[in-house]
């Protein structure tokens, strides 16, 4: 009975080779692990936030913060502390119980996402990221549960009961009228994320992070090119996957929950002292977890060439330049792109970008069948182009049609 | 069932953490509440009407929607990780599945259900409403003379029935 | 390396199984007796992620995933939706209405010991085989899942999409304003 819980690969096994034995010591790797990514993740929000305001204000050309530490570093440390020290206000007509449960729900699954993302290890040569800590074999990873994928899923949409209540619960009309958008809006984009989702799911046959990460480590398409899911799934999903993440974070151009100008600082306006720290905590730390997924799923995580050193190290390093690409992009469209409209919003996500999702998929899905069966690649293709245009069309008309009825004749 | 223990632990650790910093900061904060203070928050004014309790039905559409789309997306993933053994078996089925899935959504946006924009004002060219000749004297005359008004001979039509 | 017996992962499978099933039954009892509306929906979520927790001791991951990912994130939220659509102010208690809850407990137990019969029926006291699995194979459960819902029941795959048909149809009723 012990033999395959002694920690033996397995054909076809998924998850954290430490955690098939569960003893002491692989309790207190555990324990170390979770201390150490806790560490890390706020450390990173800090520098996130610091990095989002003083590359803002670089490239609205103004200075920044610059007084706390050098380059103005400690100012999110700063203000994180000030925080403490501020009144702790709960508004009288709010409902209490809901109201103090609210940041809970923002910020847990804020953390909990973080768990099942690869984070280094050295994927290089047939290696599977495998490194070993206290001589036992472990991946950098804090969980790899065979349903990876869904799990991120799972607490992304956990994220919507923290918007929701906290406008709820405060008995206050901007907070009301920001969760309300914010619910409806994070809800529209979960299905385009999960439609996209399941794009790379396809074509690398695992719910599992980590094997989804080793499988897109090998030599991808012509040899020359690397076996990203952004390139197997041919870059629609993965523009699809970003576009509705963006909108699922609330982030610029999808940031209608707090357009200050119309709702002050939406769901979480009654909002202060810790309290508040905690959405704005959980906020930035979802906007890199966020970026941390994009990269597993469609850059290959942390796989990559190494050189010198320990090969753990290098994967550690590409995840790091991976994801600051994306922490860059997300501070780009702040800066660049102006919000959205709400009915903008809701026809970019139900009428382009779930329909495009879904027909991709069963693009992707036809052509791994054709492959499976040695048909034509190519005319499989453009059976599938012909259909998919098809379906546009039928789209466009219906969504002509919806709109006729919304429209008014009147008189000059 | 193991693999879940790395999560639980980060769950625990998430929650000392937010009831931590609640105690420091009940500690540290000073509470000095007034009725301002605790008043809904409105810009410096009072609240002259209570914040609206109901909300349009189409919030309720799209969560709806979202619920079918969450079922279809479902079934897609366990699809997705067998492909290679279920073949164009598996394929037909999702097509089948997908096909009347979309088709029922297609019906749904014909019908209007995920327009959220301002109602569309189309002019109709060369209709003059009467109301207008109130406001500004330039058409004070009225509409002779300006041609068969689409309008005005719907109206004239009616009136003649009637009689 | 010392490895933990199946007896004692087995203990401690139990003892996990006792916590979560006492806080789902507190959660459940709780959903029916508060007076608030909002509330009863959040201990609503406490009783289907408990139940998510118990399906993972099941190592049926994938219901579970299905369960928060579908229920909790969609279904409660609708129902969240449902009530801002409704007149009952959020908060306050003075709509609910107790009259039937003689009724409500006579059908509860009924189900309760309907249920409870046929599982004992079923099952008697034959044990599941969970923790005499492989990791391989307990790794595998979604593709298991997966071929069972695309070979062995492809036509109740099939007739869930007339049913979700049917659920947008519906949908239209609400989406007219005629």
């Amino acid at each position: 009975m012990s033999a395959p819980f002694a920690g033996s690969l397995l054909v076809g096994q998924t998850g954290d080779p430490l955690l098939f034995s569960v003893d002491a010591v692989a309790v207190g790797i555990v324990i170390l692990k979770v201390l150490v990514i806790f560490a890390l993740l706020l450390v990173a929000t800090m520098f996130m936030v610091w990095f989002e305001r003083k590359l803002i204000s670089d490239m609205q050309n103004r200075i920044g913060p610059n007084l706390a530490g050098p380059f103005g570093i400690l100012q999110t440390l700063a203000d994180g502390i000030k925080f403490f020290f501020k009144e702790d206000v709960i508004p009288d007509k709010s409902q209490r119980k809901v109201f103090i449960l609210a940041p809970y729900l923002a910020f847990v699954p804020a953390f909990l996402l973080f768990a099942v993302v690869p984070f280094g290890g050295d994927f290089n040569g047939g290696n599977d990221g495998m490194v070993t800590i206290f001589g036992r074999d472990t991946y950098l990873q804090l969980a790899d549960p065979p349903i990876g994928v869904l799990f991120i899923l799972a607490m992304s949409s956990l994220a919507v009961y923290g918007a929701m209540l906290a406008g709820w619960s405060s008995g206050s009309k901007y907070p009301l009228l920001g969760s309300v958008r914010a619910s409806a809006q994070m809800v529209s984009y979960e299905a385009a994320l999960g439609l996209s989702a399941a794009a790379v799911v396809l074509v690398t046959g695992t719910l599992s992070t980590h094997s989804m990460v080793t499988s897109q480590a090998g030599d991808g398409p012509w040899g020359v090119l690397p076996n990203w899911g952004i390139l197997l799934t041919l870059g629609v999903p993965f523009v699809i996957f970003v576009i509705a993440g963006t909108a699922e974070l609330n982030r610029p151009p999808f940031d209608l929950v707090e357009a200050e100008q119309e709702l002050v600082g939406g769901f979480h306006t009654e909002y202060s002292s810790i309290r508040f720290a905690l959405f704005f905590l959980a906020e930035f730390m979802n906007t890199i977890t966020m970026s941390a997924i994009f990269v597993t799923l469609f850059l290959g995580g942390p796989s990559g060439p190494a050189f010198f050193g320990p090969g753990w190290m290098w994967g550690v390093i590409w995840f790091l330049a991976k994801v600051f690409i994306f922490l860059f992009m997300f501070v780009w469209f702040r800066a660049t792109l102006p919000r959205m409209r709400y009915d903008q919003l809701m026809d970019l996500g139900w009428k382009v970008l779930i329909p495009l999702a879904l027909g991709w998929f069963l693009v992707l899905a036809s052509l791994e069948v054709a492959d499976a069966r040695q048909w034509n690649r190519w005319v499989v293709g453009a059976i599938a182009a012909v259909v998919l245009v098809g379906g546009a069309a039928l789209l466009r008309k219906s969504v002509r049609s919806g709109a006729a009825l919304r429209a008014e004749e009147v008189l000059d | 069932m193991g693999q879940y223990l790395p999560i639980f632990v980060l769950l625990v650790l998430a929650v000392l953490f937010g009831a931590g910093s609640f105690v420091a900061s009940k500690l540290l904060a000073p509470r000095l509440p007034t009725s301002a203070k605790l008043g809904p928050y409105e810009c410096g004014i009072e609240p002259s009407r209570e914040p609206p309790r109901r909300f349009s039905v189409r919030f309720y559409l799209v969560a709806m929607i979202f619920i079918v789309f969450d079922v279809e997306v479902m079934f897609l993933f366990p699809f997705s990780t067998v492909v290679d053994e279920v073949g164009l078996f598996g394929l037909v089925a999702v097509l089948i599945f997908s096909v009347a899935l979309f088709e029922s959504f297609l019906y749904l946006l014909g019908n209007g259900a995920l327009e959220w924009g301002p109602v569309v004002r189309k002019v109709i060219p060369g209709a003059v409403a009467p109301s207008r000749t109130a406001a500004t004297t330039v058409r004070r005359v009225g509409t002779e003379g300006r041609g068969r008004v689409p309008a005005m001979a719907r109206a004239a039509d009616d009136g003649g029935a009637a009689a | 390396m010392s490895i933990l017996a199946v007896t004692e992962v087995l203990v401690a499978q139990n003892i996990a199984f006792a916590i979560i099933a006492v806080g789902v039954v507190v959660a459940g009892v709780r959903l029916v007796t508060t007076e608030n509306v909002v509330h009863a929906a959040l201990w609503l979520v406490v009783v289907l992620a408990g139940i998510a927790g118990l399906y993972i001791l099941l190592a049926a991951e994938f219901t579970a995933i299905v369960q928060v990912l579908v229920y909790i994130g969609a279904i409660v939220v609708l129902f969240l939706f449902g009530i801002m659509l409704t007149r009952a102010r959020l908060g306050e208690g003075e709509t609910v209405n107790k009259k039937m809850r003689a009724p409500a407990l006579v059908i509860a137990v009924a189900m309760f010991a309907l249920m409870a019969y046929s599982l004992w029926g079923y099952f008697g006291s034959t044990e599941l085989e969970v923790m005499g699995r492989s990791t391989a194979e307990l790794g595998q459960t979604t593709a298991q899942v997966a071929d069972t819902l695309f070979l062995t029941y492809l036509i109740p795959f099939e007739v869930v999409s007339v049913l979700l048909l049917a659920a947008l149809t519906g949908a239209i009723v609400l989406a007219r304003r005629d």
